[in-house]
C-alpha cells in the first residue's frame, strides 16, 4: 500500500467495501459495529499535552481510513482511557482492555514506566500491547505481543551523529539530554556514533524533565569549550535551552534531535532557535506522497495548525493499526500474527515499514537535515551557519 | 574563576524567580500556619491571565500586571472564603488537605480552558541585554528582582507600620487573644490571601514571560521550590524567604558547578534538610522566638471516631475475600489490588502521621526502596520473591527509620516538610546511583509474583494475596495501637512535653513507628515492582506520597480501617469518573474538597 495518490486509494476502498460487504453477507454480520482499538495514554496530569497530541494524529488517519472504506468495509474507532502515564492506572485501563472482547489490539501507553508496568497482563491477556513511543530498548522484549513502531535510537542517533559530525563539521560536542530512559538510551547511541566519526565529547549534562532553569548547566558547557551543542530532549526543554544558551551568549552551532520538531518548538524558542540543525524524519517540503497527504490532511483538518512529530507517531501508529487489521481481521492472535506480515506499509516517518520479526520493531527511519530559516523549519542547504 | 561568578550570578537570578512564590507562601504561613499547596495553582492561573492579556488583548505591561493581580487576587479571595474559612474550626490538617484540593481543582480548570499544550508568553519588556560577567541578564531579570524585593518590603512595612499589618500580626501570634481584642480575624485572612494570591499570580506571569513558556505541569514545581526557599527562610518570615530562595538558588548553581545538572534539585532538598535540622525555625528566626507550632496537639484533633461492629468487618473483609469467585471483571479485581496496595502504605502514614503525629509527604520514597530492594534481590540474586519482599519491607523499615531520623526534633508541619525533602532525595539518589539502580534506565524484567515455587499470575491470586497480606498487616496494626505502645503514640502525638515528663523516650517510640510503618510500604512497593515487572525513578514519585496522605486524612488519621476505607476510595473514584475522561481529575477534586469540607475527621474519624 506504498505511494499510493487519492484516487487508487478511493478506488482500491471500493473495492474493498464491495468485498468486505459480499464477505459479509456470506460469512459474518457485525460490519455495522465498529473495530475497536484501546488507547491508553495521558489525557491529564503531567505528560496531558501527548496526549492531546495522539488525539489529532489518530483522529485524521481515521478519517482518512473511513475515506478509504474502513477495515474491510467495517469502520475502525478507538476507545481512549487517560493513564495520567501512571503505572497504576495503565494497569488497570490493561485489565479493563484485555477483558472487555470488543477491544482487538491496544495502542500506547506514553511513558515506559506506565507502558512496561501493563506489558505482563497484555501479555497473558493475550492482547497486542502496540507502543508507539516507546522507545525502550527492553519494551518489545515484554513477550510476543509486544509490537513497537517507535523509532529505534540504535536508528536514531547515528543519523544525527552523522549530520552534527559529517556533515555541519563539528568536532568537540556538549551533549544535553533529557534524564529518562529514552534520553539516556539516546545519550548513548549517539556518544557512540559521534566517537566512530571522530568527534570528541566534551561534556554530557543529563537534567530531569521539570527543569526550567539551564544557565549554570549553560556554564559547564561553556567551560567545557565545544564547538557544538547536541540537544536530545523535547520541544519546550528544547525551546527553553536555546534561549537560554542565547541568553548566557553561547554562539556555538546548535544540533537537536527530531523529538523537537514541532512547530511548538519555534513558537517558544522565538529568535534563539534560528539556525538550528534538527535531524528529523520528514520536513513540509518532503515530496514523498505519504509525507505531503499528512500535512495537507492535518491542516485542513486542524485549521492550519502544522504537525509535529508526535502527531505524526501516531498518525502513523493508526495507519499501521489499519494495516494489520485488514490482514488479521478481528481475531487477536490473528492480529499479532498479522505484525510479522504486513509489508511496506506506507508511512510518514519510515516511508515504507515493515516490522522486524526478531526485535518486533521497525528499521529504518527517513532522515531529514533540517534547520530553521526565518523562523521556519528548511531543509538545510548545505552552508554553513 | 570568572565561572564562579557566573555561577553566583545564576544562583541569584533563578534564585530571584523562586522568591516571588515564597513570600507568597510566607505570608499565609505567618498567618494561618498553613502550607498552601494552592499557591502554585494560583501561579499558574496568572501566567494563564497573563497570556490572555498580552496575546489577546495585548495590553502593555503595567495593565497586564495590574489585570493579574486583580484576577488572582480575586480568586484568593474566592479560595480563602469558599475553600478554607469554612474549615476554621476543624482540625488543623483539614485546611492542608483543602488546599491539596483546591490546587487540583485549579489546575484542572486552567487545562481544561487552555489545553494542555505549553504555550508561548512573550516578553513585553525591550530585548536588550546588559554584559555581567560571562553571561548577560536582561530587562526581566531586573524586574523580576524589583518585584521580588519591593513587595517583601512593601510587606514588611506592611506588617509593621500600618493598622491592618498589626491586626494580621497579632493574628498569627495568636488568634483567640486578637479576637478578643476586637481584631476581626476573617478580614486579616482576606487581606492576606488576597495579597498573595496577588503576588502568586504576577510571579506566575513574570516566571512565564522569563522562560517564554507556560504550560499546566508548571504549579506543583513552583509550589516544591517555593516551600524549599520559604522554610529555609524562617517560615512566616517574609524578608527571610527572600534571602532564602536566593540563597536556594544559589546552592543549586553551585550544585550543578560541581557535580553537574542531574545533581541539581539533590542539593535544594539537602540544604533544606540540613537547614531543619541545625535550625527548625529557618535561618533568620531568632533563638528566642516562640514554637511556630503549638505546644500542645492541637495539629490532629483527636474526634470521636466511628465505631464499627466487629461482625460488619468480618462480614465485609469475607465479602471481598470471595469477591473473585463471583463473575467480576478482571479491571474490578486489579482495580481492587491497587487499592490493597494503597491501603498498605496508608496503614503506614496512618501510623506514623495520624497515630505518632509525625505528617510525612515523603512516604513514596519507602515504596521506592522496598520495590528497589526486592527487584533487585530477586533478578541479580535470585532470591525467591516472597523472601525478596519481606528483604524489600526490612530494608525500607531501616533505611527509611534512618533517614527520617534527623528531624525526630521536628514539629507539625516541618515533619511534613522534612519528610517532603527526604523523599525528593531517595528519588534523586536512584536516579543518579546508577551502578546500582540503573539509573533512568530503570529495572525491567522483574519476575512475576510467586509463592513456595508458584507463580501468582492470574488477577484473582495476585488480588488474594494482596488482600491477605494488607489484612495481616492491618490486625498487626490494630494490635499494637491497642498495646501500650499504641498508647504511647498518641500521648507523644497529643503532648510530647507531657509524653517526655512521664518519661517516654520520644526518639525511640518514632523509631518503632518508623519501623513498623517502613515495613508497610516496603513490602507494597515490594509487590508493586514484581506486579509491574518494570520500575524506574519516576515510578514512585511525590504524586504517590500526597496521595497516601490524601488516604489517610479522608479515612481519619491513625484510623485502620479508616486508611482502608480511604484507599478504595481513592483509587474507585477516578476510576469511576473515568466515564467523564478529561474532567475525571476535576470532579476528584471537587469530590475531595466537599469531603474535607463536611468530614474534615475523616470518613471514619481521628482515632
Amino acid at each position: 500500500m506504498s505511494n499510493i495518490d487519492r484516487r487508487t486509494l478511493v478506488k482500491g476502498s471500493l473495492a474493498a467495501v464491495m468485498a468486505g460487504a459480499s464477505f459479509s453477507r456470506a460469512a459474518f454480520a457485525q460490519s455495522s459495529e465498529p473495530i475497536l482499538l484501546g488507547v491508553s495514554g495521558p489525557l491529564t496530569g503531567p505528560n496531558a499535552q501527548y496526549g492531546t497530541q495522539w488525539k489529532q494524529g489518530f483522529d485524521l488517519a481515521l478519517d482518512e481510513i473511513l475515506a478509504a472504506g474502513g477495515i474491510n468495509g467495517r469502520k475502525l474507532a478507538y476507545q481512549f482511557e487517560d493513564s495520567q502515564s501512571d503505572p497504576r492506572q495503565s494497569v488497570a485501563i490493561a485489565q479493563k482492555f484485555v477483558s472487555n472482547p470488543g477491544i482487538v489490539m491496544e495502542l500506547g501507553d506514553f511513558s515506559s514506566p506506565a507502558s512496561m508496568a501493563a506489558s505482563p497482563i497484555y501479555q497473558r491477556g493475550g492482547l497486542v500491547q502496540f507502543g508507539f513511543t516507546n522507545s525502550h530498548p527492553d519494551f518489545t522484549k515484554g513477550g510476543d505481543f509486544m509490537w513497537s513502531t517507535s523509532v529505534s535510537q540504535a536508528d536514531e542517533q547515528p543519523l544525527l551523529a552523522a549530520y552534527a559530525v559529517k556533515r555541519l563539521g563539528l568536532k568537540k560536542l556538549a551533549v544535553l539530554h533529557l534524564n529518562t530512559d529514552w534520553g539516556r538510551t539516546s545519550r548513548d547511541y549517539f556518544v557512540k556514533a559521534a566517537k566512530e566519526h571522530g568527534a570528541e565529547i566534551a561534556v554530557t549534562e543529563g537534567y530531569i524533565a521539570e527543569e526550567r532553569d539551564f544557565r549554570s548547566t549553560l556554564v559547564r558547557v561553556r567551560d567545557a569549550n565545544p564547538d557544538g551543542l547536541i540537544l536530545i530532549s523535547y520541544y519546550s526543554d528544547g525551546a527553553l535551552i536555546a534561549r537560554q544558551a542565547r541568553q548566557v551568549g553561547l554562539k556555538q552551532v546548535i544540533c537537536a534531535a527530531s523529538s523537537v520538531y514541532s512547530p511548538k518548538f519555534l513558537e517558544l524558542g522565538g529568535e534563539a532557535v534560528e539556525d538550528v540543525h534538527v535531524g528529523t524524519r520528514y520536513f513540509p517540503e518532503d515530496p514523498r506522497p505519504e509525507v505531503q497527504k499528512f500535512i495537507a490532511g492535518f491542516k485542513k483538518k486542524y485549521n492550519g495548525l502544522e504537525p509535529d512529530a508526535f502527531n505524526a507517531y501516531s498518525y502513523d501508529a493508526m495507519n499501521m493499526a489499519a494495516a494489520v487489521l485488514r490482514i488479521g481481521g478481528t481475531d487477536r492472535r490473528a492480529i499479532r500474527d498479522a505484525f510479522a506480515k504486513v509489508k511496506d506499509v506506507s508511512s510518514v516517518i519510515f516511508g515504507t515499514a515493515t516490522f522486524d520479526v526478531e526485535t518486533r520493531r521497525v528499521k529504518g527511519a527517513m532522515n531529514a537535515e533540517l534547520v530553521v530559516r526565518k523562523g521556519q523549519f528548511a531543509l538545510w542547504d548545505g552552508k554553513p551557519t | 574563576m570568572s565561572s564562579w561568578l557566573d555561577y553566583t550570578i545564576n544562583g541569584l537570578i533563578v534564585g530571584n524567580v523562586y522568591a516571588l512564590v515564597a513570600v507568597g507562601l510566607a505570608l499565609i504561613f505567618g498567618v494561618s500556619r498553613l502550607i498552601n499547596f494552592a499557591q502554585g495553582s494560583i501561579y499558574l492561573v496568572g501566567a494563564y491571565i497573563g497570556w490572555v492579556a498580552v496575546v489577546q488583548l495585548h495590553t502593555p505591561l503595567p495593565l497586564t500586571i495590574i489585570l493579574v493581580a486583580v484576577v488572582a487576587a480575586l480568586v484568593g479571595l474566592i479560595i480563602e472564603r469558599f475553600g478554607l474559612r469554612p474549615l476554621q474550626n476543624s482540625v488543623r490538617i483539614a485546611p492542608l488537605l483543602a488546599t491539596i484540593g483546591i490546587s487540583f481543582v485549579l489546575d484542572q480548570l486552567v487545562m481544561l480552558t487552555f489545553s494542555p499544550n505549553p504555550r508561548a508568553l512573550p516578553s513585553q519588556l525591550p530585548d536588550v541585554r546588559f554584559q555581567v560577567g560571562g553571561g548577560t541578564i536582561g530587562p526581566l531579570d531586573l524586574l523580576i528582582a524589583g518585584v521580588g524585593l519591593t513587595s517583601a518590603l512593601l510587606l514588611f512595612a506592611f506588617l509593621r507600620y500600618s493598622k491592618l499589618g498589626w491586626a494580621v500580626r497579632a493574628a498569627s501570634q495568636d488568634r483567640d487573644a486578637a479576637m478578643q481584642m476586637g481584631v476581626d480575624v476573617n478580614r486579616v485572612n482576606q487581606a492576606v490571601f488576597g495579597i498573595a494570591a496577588a503576588l502568586g499570580g504576577v510571579s506566575g506571569l513574570l516566571v512565564g514571560m522569563y522562560y517564554n513558556q507556560i504550560d499546566t505541569a508548571m504549579s506543583l514545581q513552583a509550589t516544591l521550590k517555593g516551600v524549599v526557599a520559604e522554610v529555609v527562610g524562617g517560615a512566616g518570615n517574609v524578608p527571610g524567604a527572600v534571602v532564602g530562595s536566593l540563597l536556594l538558588g544559589l546552592v543549586e548553581s553551585y550544585g550543578v558547578a560541581v557535580f553537574g545538572t542531574s545533581y541539581r534539585n539533590l542539593f535544594a532538598f539537602l540544604l533544606l534538610v540540613v537547614v531543619l535540622v541545625l535550625r527548625p525555625n529557618g535561618l533568620f528566626a531568632s533563638a528566642r522566638q516562640a514554637p511556630p507550632e503549638p505546644l500542645t496537639g492541637t495539629f490532629i484533633a483527636p474526634s470521636r471516631p466511628l465505631r464499627i461492629p466487629r461482625w460488619a468487618l468480618l462480614v465485609t473483609a469475607a465479602v471481598f475475600a470471595i469477591l473473585p469467585f463471583f463473575p467480576v471483571s478482571f479491571y474490578v479485581l486489579q482495580t481492587l489490588i491497587n487499592a490493597w496496595l494503597l491501603g498498605m502504605l496508608a496503614l503506614s502514614l496512618t501510623l506514623v502521621a495520624g497515630t505518632v503525629g509525625q505528617v510525612s509527604l515523603g512516604h513514596a520514597a519507602l515504596l521506592a526502596i522496598g520495590a528497589y530492594t526486592s527487584a533487585l534481590l530477586s533478578l541479580t540474586l535470585s532470591v525467591p520473591v516472597g523472601l525478596a519482599i519481606i528483604a524489600g519491607g526490612l530494608m525500607s523499615a531501616a533505611l527509611g527509620t534512618l533517614l527520617i531520623s534527623p528531624s525526630f526534633r521536628l514539629r507539625g508541619h516541618y515533619v511534613s516538610i522534612a519528610t517532603l525533602a527526604i523523599g525528593e532525595i531517595v528519588s534523586l539518589v536512584i536516579l543518579n546511583w546508577e551502578s546500582v539502580t540503573r539509573g533512568p534506565i530503570g529495572i525491567s524484567g522483574i519476575p512475576p509474583l510467586s509463592l513456595f515455587g508458584y507463580d501468582l499470575i492470574s488477577p484473582a491470586s495476585i488480588y488474594w494475596f494482596s488482600f491477605v497480606v494488607m489484612v495481616v498487616l492491618a490486625l498487626l496494626q490494630g494490635r499494637l495501637l491497642g498495646s501500650h505502645l499504641g498508647r504511647s503514640f498518641r500521648a507523644i502525638r497529643d503532648d510530647d512535653i507531657a509524653a517526655r515528663a512521664y518519661g517516654l523516650s520520644l526518639n525511640r517510640y518514632k523509631s518503632l513507628a518508623f519501623i513498623f510503618g517502613g515495613f508497610a510500604a516496603g513490602v507494597s512497593g515490594g509487590i508493586a515492582a514484581h506486579l509491574y515487572s518494570y520500575i524506574n525513578h519516576e515510578t514512585f514519585n511525590t504524586q504517590q506520597s500526597i496521595l497516601a496522605l490524601t488516604v489517610v486524612i479522608l479515612g481519619g488519621l491513625g484510623n485502620v480501617v479508616g486508611a482502608i476505607v480511604g484507599a478504595v476510595a481513592l483509587v474507585g473514584l477516578p476510576e469511576v469518573f473515568r466515564i467523564a475522561a478529561e474532567y475525571r481529575i476535576l470532579i476528584y477534586g471537587i469530590v475531595l474538597l466537599l469531603l474535607v469540607r463536611f468530614r474534615p475527621q475523616g470518613l471514619l474519624g481521628t482515632i
